[in-house]
Formats: structure tokens, C-alpha cells, sequence
């Protein structure tokens, strides 16, 4: 198969098509370079490292598996959340993935998400009058309860069903979002 | 090794391999390490090494374990009003050594046996049943749940990758978070 644009993403198709029956560790290049049709030399070209493999792979799942729709107000955003927890559960492998990818040493200069851009806005807009320090640490609170690492966390050391992850999620998201509206009203 | 999260058993020889391993994903990262490098580092023979870890996973999660009982370890809190002071801690010795930040977190959502996502739930239960009786079992599991979240290493890496945050603001941002999950509380003591 010619290099083409689209080769990583047929890489990683291939990949996220094996890790339905077998965990990441035991896909190897050689399985993904059967699958996609690319050789192992360009595959290594392209993700050097399994690390490299790992981050791309889980980027790609939560953009093909996991797209967060676009939220505005913080009742938009909740709903997003909630089906979010329930698409994770209907397939762990990959939201187990999407974890792992995700708390990795950045291998490329890392970008933000979507998701952190939409929950910086929203935040934004539900206390437009709060300082910059206290909106980017609610941002960053919420942001860490709405990954895929929180939903990780709770399944495995909880055993919290997607129900039960999300009520958790809206506990906490309660605790840190009213301040954002108090800070709002005393400004 | 079934039970990698264990502590207290490790023979010397366990703990120079796991020491090796840390040292050198300080070094190189956690890929390219072979088990053959983390013998030479660790003064073993590498059928030692696959004799006490024979996947890299096993490997992997027993060091990880040991790297939160030694590099990240802390006094424990008395109170669970403490707790957002000992998240401040936490969060300024991942940034201290961020490497090993990213392998305690990334092997902690394994989901597999020996990952150990939430390793200070036994202590925050007890404390929060003895220090504010009155929640109902629901209302405390899920505080317990979000300061486990945030007591990880998982927190300073999602803020220093999806934000971009210095250590500063990530121990400011997950210790004011915890402050206001247990706001709501702070009345209910007793």
C-alpha cells in the first residue's frame, strides 16, 4: 500500500479492530501490518515506539467511539457526560485504552482536546466575571472527572456501573461548578 | 507475582529490580527498557527477572506499586479534612518526578488484577464513617470516589497534558478541588 494520508488512520483502524479480541499488549506491528495492508517499516515509521502507538491509538478511539457532542450550558454538558459512561461501558477495551493513551508521557507536543476547549467555554460563559485563575482550576477539576481515567477509576476500583460513575461524576461536578456561579454573583 | 501491590515482601533481589526498572524510566522511558538492560542495572541474571515477573505487565505493575510506597509516599492524613493538604503534597512530588507520574498513572487503568486504581479508599472510608456519621452509604462512597480521583496521579497528568498546567497550579487547582467536595459536609461533622 502507497504512503498516503490516510495510512495512519488505517493503521489505527486496524489496531482498534484487534483490540476486540485481544488486549493492546498483544497486538504487535506485524499482526497490524497484516491487517491495514501498510508495511512494518512504515508502521514504525509512524509510531516509533508502542508508546507512540498507545497515545495516536487512543486519541483516534475517543475521536471515532467517544465524540463528546457540543455542549453549551452546563445541563447540555451533563447529558454529554452521562452518555458518555454509558458509550465507555458498552465497550471497555476501548475505554480502557483511551485511559491508558491518555496518562501517558506526551510523545508529541500535546494539544488540547476538544472536550477541555468546550468545558473552558462553558465554564466561561455559565461566570463570565471570574478571574482567570479560578476558572482555568475549575476547568481542570472538571476536566479530570469527565475522562476516561475517572470512568477507569471507578470501574476497577469501585465497580461503579456507567449509572453510578455518572452520579458520582455529577457529585463532584456540583461541588466544583456552583462555585463558579457563586464567585459570579459576589463579583 | 499475583499480587504485586503487596507490600512488605519484597526480597532485596525484587527490590533492585524494581529500583532498576524506575531508574531507568527516568532515564529512557518505559518502551525501550529491555529486561536484559534491567538486569545489567539491577546486578541480576534476566532469568531472575522473568523468573519473578514473566509478562512486562507483571513487571510493570509492581513497580509502579513500588514507586507510590517509596518515591510518592506520605504520612497518612488523620483527618479527612486533611486530605486536601495531602493532595497538595502528592500533586508537587508527581511534578518532582514526572516520569514516574505518568507510569503510576497509566498502570493504575490497567484494569487488571494487581492494578490498584483507588489505593486510599480503606483509609478515607473509615475516616469519613467516624468523622461525619451522618451521611448515608451512597453520599459517602461518592466522596470518597471523587478524592480518590483526585488524589492520583491521574489528576496532575490529565491538568499537565490537557491544560498544560505548572506544578503550581495543578497542586493549587486539585487541592481547592478537594476543598469543595468537602464543603458541603464541613457542617455535618460530628
Amino acid at each position: 500500500m502507497d504512503e498516503t494520508v490516510d495510512t495512519p488512520s488505517a493503521i489505527l483502524a486496524s489496531a482498534a479492530a484487534l483490540l476486540q479480541q485481544r488486549t493492546f499488549e498483544d497486538v504487535t506491528y506485524l499482526d497490524l501490518s497484516e491487517a491495514s495492508g501498510v508495511s512494518e517499516r512504515t508502521i514504525y515509521r509512524r509510531f516509533p515506539t508502542r508508546s507512540h502507538l498507545l497515545e495516536s491509538l487512543a486519541r483516534w478511539i475517543e475521536a471515532e467511539h467517544f465524540p463528546v457532542p457540543e455542549f453549551r450550558t452546563p445541563a447540555e454538558f451533563r447529558e454529554a457526560m452521562r452518555a458518555r459512561f454509558h458509550a465507555f461501558e458498552a465497550t471497555p477495551a476501548y475505554a480502557f485504552v483511551a485511559a491508558r493513551g491518555a496518562s501517558l508521557s506526551p510523545t508529541a507536543e500535546a494539544a488540547e482536546t476538544p472536550l477541555t476547549a468546550a468545558i473552558a467555554s462553558m465554564v466561561t460563559a455559565a461566570a463570565p466575571s471570574l478571574n482567570r485563575r479560578d476558572a482555568l482550576r475549575i476547568t481542570a477539576a472538571v476536566r479530570c472527572f469527565a475522562s476516561p481515567l475517572f470512568w477507569a477509576r471507578m470501574r476497577t476500583g469501585f465497580d461503579m456501573s456507567a449509572d453510578e460513575i455518572f452520579e458520582a461524576f455529577d457529585a463532584a461536578l456540583r461541588s466544583v461548578l456552583p462555585a463558579a456561579s457563586t464567585a459570579a454573583r459576589a463579583a | 507475582m499475583s499480587d504485586p501491590g503487596s507490600a512488605g515482601e519484597l526480597s532485596t533481589t525484587q527490590t533492585a529490580i524494581l529500583s532498576a526498572y524506575s531508574e531507568l524510566i527516568e532515564e529512557v522511558g518505559t518502551d525501550d527498557v529491555s529486561f536484559r538492560l534491567i538486569a545489567a542495572r539491577a546486578g541480576v541474571g534476566e532469568r531472575t527477572v522473568f523468573r519473578y515477573y514473566p509478562a512486562r505487565v507483571d513487571l510493570l505493575l509492581a513497580t509502579s506499586a513500588w514507586i507510590e510506597r517509596t518515591v510518592f509516599s506520605r504520612p497518612e492524613s488523620e483527618s479527612i479534612f486533611d486530605v486536601p493538604l495531602a493532595i497538595r503534597e502528592a500533586m508537587e512530588a508527581y511534578d518532582r518526578r514526572p516520569e514516574l507520574a505518568y507510569v503510576v498513572a497509566e498502570a493504575a487503568m490497567r484494569g487488571v488484577n494487581g492494578a490498584e486504581p483507588a489505593p486510599h479508599r480503606d483509609r478515607f472510608e473509615p475516616m469519613l464513617r467516624r468523622e461525619v456519621p451522618s451521611l448515608d452509604a451512597q453520599e459517602r462512597r461518592r466522596i470518597v470516589a471523587s478524592l480518590c480521583h483526585l488524589d492520583s496521579a491521574a489528576t496532575w497528568v490529565t491538568m499537565r497534558r490537557e491544560l498544560g498546567m505548572s506544578g503550581r497550579d495543578i497542586a493549587d487547582a486539585a487541592t481547592w478541588a478537594a476543598e469543595a467536595v468537602l464543603d458541603p459536609i464541613r457542617d455535618r461533622v460530628g
